[in-house]
């Protein structure tokens, strides 16, 4: 009896004359069968991107986007644009959003159509409510039948901006490297043209990486920006008589100064009329503007301080490229029964300048409440103050001229003896620890007020626009537009970046739960030397919330001893000084002796002045 | 965001018969109407007979406990953005009383359920004992 055959070996399916690198199934490879070579389509999207000017590329890496990856820092020289590697998408948008409110020109951002986009929509949100531009690329595949199995197809939708498209001004998915060419110079133009915002194209995965030879000749169209949109003619002369009239007219600017033409503008509209102006006012009652520096916070006519009592001796109340002019010109009470009345005496006239009546969406509102006015002039407030400001000028009058200066000296009068109070205010607290805001913000203004510098982020409760000198547009740019938290430190880092060439002191007075949403950021700015002085304000919780938890606690007669479950971040405190040394900050703190602040506020400033990013740990008072 | 309401300290109170609308209702309320930029409360000196007894330290924690510093600071000393100054100089006591208990404005209300009366009574003296400072260096003009 012999023994059982030993089973066969197991054989390969590959014939035996199948060249080596083919799989079971595949295709296999031939020597005719080109692997290399071949100009990209993401070559001529650069080439597009060059043309457009950006001076940088926020991106954090993605699959869907490799072939416009490579093309940028290889083809493009990585140079102009520059990609700027982020953490998070949504610190790649928010970059932008700071750095545009400083240059003045986007910056371009690149995402997964799906994840990255998903990350990035509440920045995105930002800047739509702020009215920036930001120029945001998205990757994706829509031909399903070149998807690689896997992620590809999580990565991938049939309408990328979809999503984004409620808080977007324009958006498009080319099917072509010519339609790519003419939608990304149009998005451009749409971005630019005021009211700005946000703009999405989809860069698809084969439009990159096919070759360009397949789609004929190229060419990158021209670009024409359009000139920003003027309020009618006989409504700016109609506006002008009544001002000249006015008793006590008043403007309120909330995003009017675009551009430092827009400060300026203000300005002398002002000084014509001897009018006062609330500018730059944040989380004041009733709410007023806080989008850009519309107007010098030390001008004798700058009523922002005593803004209440200005709304309400006005007879002409004209706000200025205003998004909430229904806070601003009525006093919201919020008890258990929530109402409203009228901040404007009896008889004021309301009128509005504003390009924001020249766009609208319906779903997300930040439009805020219907105000009933006088007089809408839909049109850019910049662009409409020039010609204002003759209209006035032919109307007025020696007479006039009179009233002007005996309401303008009262004015100033006033202006000064609410910064007087101001200054008195501060010095309660001083020595506490924790450290009062008031103390904080004049610790920071000494060290800083010689310098050229810039206040990236941050309001520190007011304390900086009573107490410090904001005369440059450049000083202040506003908050986050859509009160999206985590908006704070990479739109600093963006700010900072655009300051950098022309060596400014950027400051960042950042609060402490807005830091952890991406701290990532800190990398960021460590990486590509971006030199920041970031000041934690660190009350060690969200506050505002725990504000709101207590209102809820008083009113259902339950107490308040609850209200920091939820809202406190404690225990542990977090270390920031540590957490920002481990991503290459100079960083010291947590600083809780009032005392120590200069000391240790001027090492960090001569950290930054030396290139690199420098923070401070501050232990504050909780507002 | 909700911010708080000031008071002026100029010397006397400004009161003014205010109208809200809500909800088809019309309540004329005294409102106590603020300025911003002003924001101590009037100063007028309290009446020894009808403030009650207080113990300055105790309030001083009942004061953060029940959250009143979360508006106004630690040391009452107040804030732009969400709650005046409330001492030195506070208000005679039933005037704080009825601020605290009912208030016409922002401030959410603190009813006996959640706030004593000799709690109330604690804060009370922690505000009246707050120090008037002098102008430091770095604050002067």
């Amino acid at each position: 009896m012999t023994a059982a055959a030993a089973p066969a070996v197991a054989q390969s399916t590959t014939p035996p004359s199948a060249p080596l690198d083919s799989a079971p199934g595949g295709q296999p490879a031939t020597s005719e069968e080109p692997l290399t070579g071949g100009r990209p389509g993401s070559d001529f999207m650069v080439d597009t991107i060059k043309a457009l000017g950006f001076d940088y590329v926020c991106a954090n890496p993605g699959s869907s986007f490799r072939g416009l990856h490579e093309s940028i820092i290889n083809y493009g020289g990585n140079e102009k644009p520059e990609l700027i590697t982020c953490m998070h998408e949504e610190s790649a948008v928010a970059m932008a959003h700071g750095y545009f409110k400083i240059e003045g020109r986007p910056l371009a951002v690149v995402a997964h159509g799906t994840v990255g986009l998903q990350h990035a929509s509440m920045a995105l949100y930002n800047a739509w409510c702020d009215r920036v531009p930001v120029y945001l690329l998205l990757g994706n595949t829509l031909d399903a039948s070149m998807r690689a199995p896997g992620v590809e197809w999580v990565h991938s939708v049939q309408d990328a901006a979809a999503m984004v498209r409620d808080y977007t001004k324009w958006d498009d998915t080319p099917v072509s490297l010519p339609h790519f060419g003419e939608s990304a110079i149009r998005a451009y133009k749409i971005a630019m043209t005021p009211p700005y915002g946000p703009v999405v194209i989809v860069a698809d995965s084969e439009l990159q990486e096919k070759p360009i030879e397949s789609h004929g000749t190229l060419r990158v169209p021209q670009m024409t920006l359009a000139a920003p949109p003027q309020a009618d003619s006989a409504a700016v002369a109609e506006l002008a008589t009544l001002l000249v009239a006015a008793e006590n007219p008043l403007f309120i600017a909330d995003r009017l100064a675009r551009t430092p033409a827009g400060l300026a503008r203000l300005v002398e509209l002002a000084e014509l009329l001897q009018a006062g102006v609330i500018s730059t006012q944040p989380n004041s009652l009733p709410p007023i503007a806080a989008g850009r520096l519309n107007f010098p916070n030390r001008h004798p006519l700058n009523q922002t301080l005593r803004s209440v009592a200005a709304i309400g001796e006005a007879d002409v109340v004209v706000g200025l490229e205003i998004a909430n002019f229904f806070g601003a010109t009525n006093i919201f009470r919020d008890q258990l029964e929530r109402s409203s009345r009228s901040a404007t005496k009896a008889g004021a006239k309301l009128v509005t300048i504003t390009a924001g009546d020249l766009i609208g969406k319906a779903n997300y509102q930040d439009f805020q409440r219907y105000t009933e006015v006088h007089m809408a002039l839909a049109g850019d407030g910049e662009a409409t103050l020039p010609s204002l400001i003759e209209a006035v000028k032919r109307l007025i009058t020696p007479d006039r001229r009179r009233v002007f200066d005996a309401r303008g000296s009262k004015l100033a009068d006033a202006s000064r003896a609410a910064l007087d109070r101001a200054r008195n205010d501060a010095a309660y607290a001083w020595e506490a620890s924790p450290i009062s805001t008031a103390r904080f913000a004049a610790e920071l203004w000494q060290q800083i007020r010689r310098e050229d510098w810039s206040l990236v982020n941050g309001n520190l409760s007011g304390w900086p626009l009573r107490l410090w000198n904001f005369e440059k547009s450049y000083q202040y740019i506003g908050v986050s537009g859509g009160s999206g938290i985590g908006y704070g430190m990479p739109a600093s880092v963006g700010a900072a970046l655009a300051n950098r060439k022309y060596g400014r002191l950027s400051v960042n007075i950042q609060n402490d739960g807005d830091l952890m949403y991406a701290p990532g950021v800190l990398w960021t700015a460590a990486h590509h030397k971006i030199p920041l002085l970031t000041v934690v304000h660190n009350n060690r919780a969200y506050h505002e919330e725990m504000m709101h938890l207590q209102r809820m606690g008083n009113r259902r007669n339950r107490g308040v001893d609850r209200a920091h479950i939820g809202n406190e971040i404690d225990h542990p405190a977090i270390d920031y000084a540590k957490m920002a040394q481990s991503m290459g900050w100079y960083a010291e703190g947590p600083i809780s002796n009032p005392n120590e602040l200069g000391p240790s506020l001027a090492r960090a400033i001569a950290a930054v002045k030396r290139g690199e990013p420098a923070l401070v740990d501050v232990i504050t008072q909780p507002r | 965001m909700v911010g708080g309401w000031w008071l002026v300290a100029s010397g006397w109170w400004i009161v003014a018969v205010s109208g809200f609308r809500t909800r088809g209702l019309s309540i004329m309320a005294i409102a106590v109407t603020a300025i911003l930029g002003a924001p101590a409360l009037v100063a007028q000196t309290p009446s020894p007979a009808s403030t009650p007894a207080g113990s300055a330290e105790k309030g001083r924690q009942t004061f953060a406990k029940v959250g009143c510093a979360q508006c106004h600071g630690l040391e009452a000393q107040g804030s732009p953005t969400t709650g005046p100054r409330l001492g030195p100089g506070a208000l005679p006591y039933a005037a704080f009383s009825r601020l605290v208990r009912a208030p016409r404005v922002q401030m959410p209300p603190y009813t006996e359920k959640v706030l004593s009366n000799a709690d109330l009574a604690d804060i009370y003296a922690f505000v009246q004992s707050r120090p008037k400072p002098t102008l430091p260096p770095l604050l002067q003009p």
